[in-house]
């Protein structure tokens, strides 16, 4: 079903806002992975591990659910379709396997922020929880590429697509 | 009936797309093989990946390691 004008407008700019919004609470999130991976300050690794796992489960997890939820209105209620171009089928597998491993990383993230809210936890045992860089900056590069994706929108058709829009000029044709 | 165009085959972005997402998992599964980089679930416990940074047993034994979901 194709969205008319106006609620393909309010669906753009929704998705736009949680997309952007990702990202932007990612970077956010890499600040704090950073002071962890390099702090040695007791009460600043603390602060850290803590602050990441409200962040990682509250702002980054919802927004990644809904940008995921709001990709799918957008391709299925206008006429780009989720499996018809490339674009929007390679940001579709992206973005649900960013979701995947973001999912599995806030277990280590939880993990970590247990330790760190136990008061006995000795600096030096901070100290060597480690940092989940390696998983924000290549989801932030996973998150850029589909955002030059979605901004671009390269030319090129799935097999499906290109069936599917001779169908359609040919029933527009012949009636 | 008309004849159907033939498909107009993948386009060059996608395969070159396509390359660069091999080489980069090839490249990643490589080197968690050979250890120069930690990565996966298991690199936060003492069974994790000998180049990784491990916990100290003292906090190991106290926390079990995540699993499945939260809550």
């Amino acid at each position: 079903m194709i969205m008319t004008s106006r609620l393909r407008k309010f669906a753009l700019a929704a998705h736009i806002t949680l997309a952007v919004g990702w990202i932007g609470a990612v970077a956010g999130y890499i600040a704090l992975d950073v002071a962890a991976a390099t702090s040695q300050d007791a009460q600043t690794l603390r602060a850290a591990y803590l602050a990441m796992e409200v962040i990682a489960w509250y702002v980054i997890v919802p927004l990644a659910l809904a940008s995921l939820l709001s990709g799918l209105v957008m391709s299925v209620g206008t006429k780009w379709g989720l499996f018809r171009h490339y674009w929007v089928l390679i940001s579709l597998l992206l973005t649900i396997i960013a979701t995947v491993v973001l999912v599995v990383e806030t277990q280590t993230i939880s993990h970590f922020a247990d330790i760190a809210a136990d008061p006995t936890t000795s600096g030096d045992d901070l100290g060597a929880l480690g940092s989940t860089l390696v998983h924000s900056a290549g989801g932030t590069v996973v998150l850029l590429v589909i955002l030059v994706l979605n901004v671009y929108k390269p030319r090129g058709m799935t097999r499906y697509g290109w069936r599917k829009q001779q169908e359609e000029r040919r029933n527009k044709e012949f009636g | 009936m008309a004849n159907r165009p033939p498909y107009p085959g993948i386009p060059r972005w996608v395969k070159v797309f396509g390359i660069i997402v091999t080489v980069v998992v090839l490249l990643v599964v490589t080197m968690t093989f050979i250890g120069s980089v930690e990565h996966g679930p298991g690199r936060h416990t003492p069974s994790g990946d000998a180049g990784g940074r491990v916990l100290p047993s003292s906090i190991m034994e106290e926390y079990a390691p995540p699993e499945g979901g939260r809550g």
